[in-house]
């Protein structure tokens, strides 16, 4: 029994030392903090290059431009009521965070914590958290940034070692999925294209080197039940600055006066 | 327990032994995949209107080429079939498919094939280690593309592309251009994140990120085929050769229209990497006031010179080159020389400078040993005929010619001016020995040879590059040799001492495009040698010929508003193009060049 048993150790252990050897070059996140399993460094100074969508994002759309936004009907009806006098008061609606990472800006990224990290814009000066660890209590208040619920991607293996016997661990991946819930209802563009307060905001963070420089490629999904006929993906990419001499913030309450 | 231990410990050492090991880092990729337009469906859509450059980081040379596009020119014959070039085929409107492709007997991945329907055709990405080809090798719409995992993303890197376009209102890539790309898969999603660098037309790498959803019910192959057989005449009343183009100072009737629409900027709407970063809005709001102004100071690309170096041709490096059917070609030592081979023997159209006539023999030998049977020459040049008598006393005409060694094979405008060389001082054709001079030589328009069983023409083309010009064209092999009537690294050696004229260039360069006949998707099918640079077909062809005739249209329309030659040079009508074939100093300049034009198109001579 023991001889089998010592035969059955070996196996498996030779049998993992597959997943053992993606630890060792994937890096896969257990066995510590966030931050310090992190498998992908996201921390820095970023700038949006706004190569896509310029029309609406650089300028201010027209009244019902919502070329792209797979609005229902109730969405167009709200996006066409949409008055640019508005924008006095609603200034901080084109900034929560299911369009705050399209809006031409620089974001600059950090370690709150630990368990934390930071997205801060300055463009309208919004301040992202992103929580690795679940909320204490039940989160009940809805603000612009909702609330964030991140981890480092595992990519789960299905089928395979040992015909389900020894199921194989998960791989770690090379992103960061971020879900936001409990949000203040906004526009996804600046012209009054809405999204609820049911929305809920899935992305991916993923880093990417292009000869000499490094890019943040922000990989984002939103559903809506009220006013999104299906997910609206966008992927919005931001070049790495040395630091931030550049950073220009201002509040979105003026940037939306102007 | 004991009994079922034993039972599983020879599964568990069997699939343990079977795990794969190679698999790390590699995301499976493969699958029907649908396209998303929520992102820049103004530019993907019907709406792109020529002068919308909004978000493209343009080089002053990009937005003057994008200003002078035409729509009406994809309605020409030689650009009906062309398909969307793989700058913009994963942007375009359309699904893709992913497919793997492994090497049976190891089960390892070698490739995916990307297809889809507005990829145009099948477009091959190479994961096995190979090299991407050589320099000189032909290009395609589709590039030469070569991938490799980095974490969990794939990285593509793309060469040997076609001139194409960003998108689909005149916004080109240069030939000059690379890509690489980021295949990113999230579950089912899946981002596809291009880099475009071109030193030509763009000022900075152009991003973009496209997003693909599973499509598991989907089919992405519905692109059927776009050949010769299936283009019609668009253009009626129209003289062979016409390219629709804007001159200076017109713009598309479009433009204005868009930009009053949607009130954007000029200078905004012409592109340019300023644009894309967030502190361009401190800008906008200056322009909002004058928002027809858009000036730039910006000089041509790469401060008039071509942006890549050519291929060296002084014998540093000689390399050979498999064009198509029985012809090579051999670069690097001088003017490109094309070898026909067969079991009669050789044929070479031209020869070189002659100063490395025996690294031209070596190539020769490692093809065959055969001897040479002809020379044939394209025109009098020093850099493709120095070479002949060292080349033709290596070889054996069989009879042919009255002399030993090969026959030399020219129009006798070659001969002509050959000897006329002999009494001038001031001309590199004086130091050609006459040991160089044709053996045989032809006064009409044709001359025809027949060797290993191929039919070869040399077709007389006057008054072009210089009076003595031949186009060689293998008719079995399918391959035509342009001589200095082409030449993809420069613009084209007008010599007008010879008698060579701008007008009867471009007539040549007319002529040879009626010869090519492409396959589908208009690459390939006619292969070109042309006098410098990579193997071509018709499609490069076609943009040459662009470019000659939207420049000699500048330039007569710059004589008729009464310029002088250094007017019309300051207004560098070639301003666009210098990236790909100018030069500021050598043999052969951007300014020697506009001057033959000018003096042709003048009657100034």
């Amino acid at each position: 029994m023991k001889r089998f048993a010592g035969v059955l150790v070996c196996l498996l252990a030779a049998s993992g030392g597959v997943a053992i050897g993606q630890r060792g070059r994937g890096a896969a996140p257990v066995g510590g903090p966030p931050k310090a399993v992190a498998p992908i460094d996201l921390t820095g100074n970023w700038v949006s290059v706004v190569s896509e969508d310029w029309l609406q994002r650089m300028l201010m759309p027209p009244r019902g431009d919502y070329a792209g936004v797979p609005l229902t009907l109730e969405g167009r009806r709200v996006a066409n009521l949409w008055e640019p006098a508005s924008l006095a008061t609603d200034g901080c609606k084109p900034y929560g965070a299911p369009a705050v990472m399209r809006i031409p800006g620089r974001l600059r990224i950090s370690w709150e914590n630990d368990t934390t990290l930071k997205i801060e814009t300055d463009a309208g000066q919004q301040t992202r958290l992103l929580h690795f660890d679940p909320p204490k209590t039940p989160v009940t208040e809805r603000t612009w940034q909702g609330y964030s619920q991140a981890a480092w991607e595992q990519l789960i293996q299905r089928g395979g070692q040992g015909g389900g016997l020894v199921p194989p661990p998960p791989r770690a991946g090379a992103a960061l999925k971020v879900t936001t819930t409990k949000l203040r209802a906004g526009y996804l563009r600046k012209n009054g294209v809405p999204y609820s307060e049911d929305a809920v905001l899935t992305e991916y963070f993923d880093r990417l080197s292009e000869e000499d420089t490094e890019w943040l490629l922000v990989e984002t999904s939103v559903s809506d039940p009220k006013y999104l006929a299906q997910e609206f993906l966008t992927s919005t990419h931001f070049r790495k600055e040395p630091d931030n001499s550049k950073w220009m913030p201002s509040p979105c309450e003026t940037r939306g006066k102007k | 327990m004991r009994h079922s231990l034993r039972a599983v410990a020879p599964i568990v050492l069997l699939t343990a032994l079977a795990a794969p090991r190679a698999a790390y880092a590699q995301i499976d990729l493969s699958g029907e995949w649908g396209t998303t337009f929520f992102e820049d469906i103004l530019h993907r859509g019907a709406t792109l209107v020529p002068g919308d450059n909004t978000g493209v980081p343009l080089s002053e040379a990009g937005r003057r080429k994008a200003e002078s596009w035409d729509e009406a020119v994809v309605a020409t014959h030689e650009r009906q079939c062309i398909p969307h070039p793989v700058t913009y085929a994963v942007r375009g409107p359309g699904n893709i498919r992913m497919v793997k492709i492994v090497d049976e007997p190891t089960g390892r991945l070698v490739a995916y094939s990307l297809q889809g329907s507005y990829v145009g055709h099948y477009r091959t990405i190479w994961l096995d280690g190979r090299p991407h080809p050589s320099e000189l090798a032909p290009h395609s719409y589709t590039g030469f593309s070569t991938g490799g995992w980095v974490r969990n993303t794939l990285v593509v890197k793309t060469t040997h592309m076609k001139m194409g376009y960003l998108d689909r209102n005149g916004m080109a890539s240069s030939e000059l251009a690379t890509m690489t790309e980021h295949f990113i898969r999230h579950g089912d999603r899946l981002t596809v994140v291009t880099f475009i660098h071109d030193p030509v037309f763009l000022s900075e790498p152009f991003i973009r990120s496209t997003d693909f959803v599973l499509n598991s019910s989907g089919n992405a192959g519905a692109w059927g085929s776009c050949g010769p057989d299936q283009i019609v005449d668009e253009l009626v009343d129209r003289a062979a050769g016409y390219v629709p183009h804007h001159l200076p100072g017109t713009v598309d009737p479009g433009r204005e229209q868009f930009l009053s629409s949607r009130r954007v900027p000029l200078e905004a709407a012409r592109g340019g990497a300023a644009t894309t970063y967030p502190e361009y809005a401190a800008r906008l709001s200056e322009l909002a006031g004058a928002p027809g102004r858009a000036t730039s100071t910006e000089g041509p690309a790469c401060g008039g010179n071509r942006c890549v170096a050519p291929p060296p041709n002084d014998g540093s490096s000689v390399k050979v080159t498999k064009v198509q059917g029985r012809v090579f070609m051999i670069s690097g030592a001088g003017g490109n020389i094309a070898a026909q081979i067969g079991d009669d023997g050789v044929v070479l159209v031209n020869a070189g400078t002659g100063k490395v006539t025996d690294k031209v023999l070596a190539a020769v030998r490692e093809l065959t040993d055969k001897p040479i049977r002809f020379v044939l020459d394209t025109a009098a040049d020093a850099e493709n005929i120095g070479g002949n008598e060292s080349l033709a006393k290596a070889g054996a005409s069989g009879g042919r010619g009255q002399v030993a060694g090969a026959a030399i094979i020219a129009h006798e405008s070659v001969l002509r001016a050959l000897s006329a060389a002999k009494n001038s001082k001031n001309t590199a054709l004086a130091s050609v020995s006459p040991g160089s001079w044709p053996t045989i030589t032809f006064a009409g328009e044709l001359k025809d040879v027949q060797t290993n069983g191929e039919a070869i023409q040399m077709l007389h083309q006057p008054a072009a590059h210089g009076a003595g010009d031949s186009i060689v064209f293998f008719r079995g092999s399918d391959v035509v040799v342009t001589g200095n009537i082409v030449d993809l690294t420069r613009y084209p050696l007008i010599d007008t001492a010879q008698g060579g004229t701008f007008t009867g260039l471009l007539a040549a360069v007319n002529r040879i495009i009626d010869i090519t006949v492409p396959h589908d998707w208009q690459e390939g099918g006619t292969l070109v040698v042309p006098a410098q640079g990579h193997v071509g077909d018709e499609s490069d062809l076609v943009e040459y010929r662009d470019m000659l005739t939207i420049v000699g249209d500048r330039i007569q329309d710059l004589i008729k508003k009464g310029m002088t030659l250094e007017q019309v040079q300051a207004a560098r009508p070639t301003f666009e193009y210098d990236g790909l074939y100018g030069a500021t100093s050598g043999p052969w300049t951007t300014a020697m060049f506009v001057e033959a034009a000018y003096r042709d198109l003048s009657g100034r001579r």
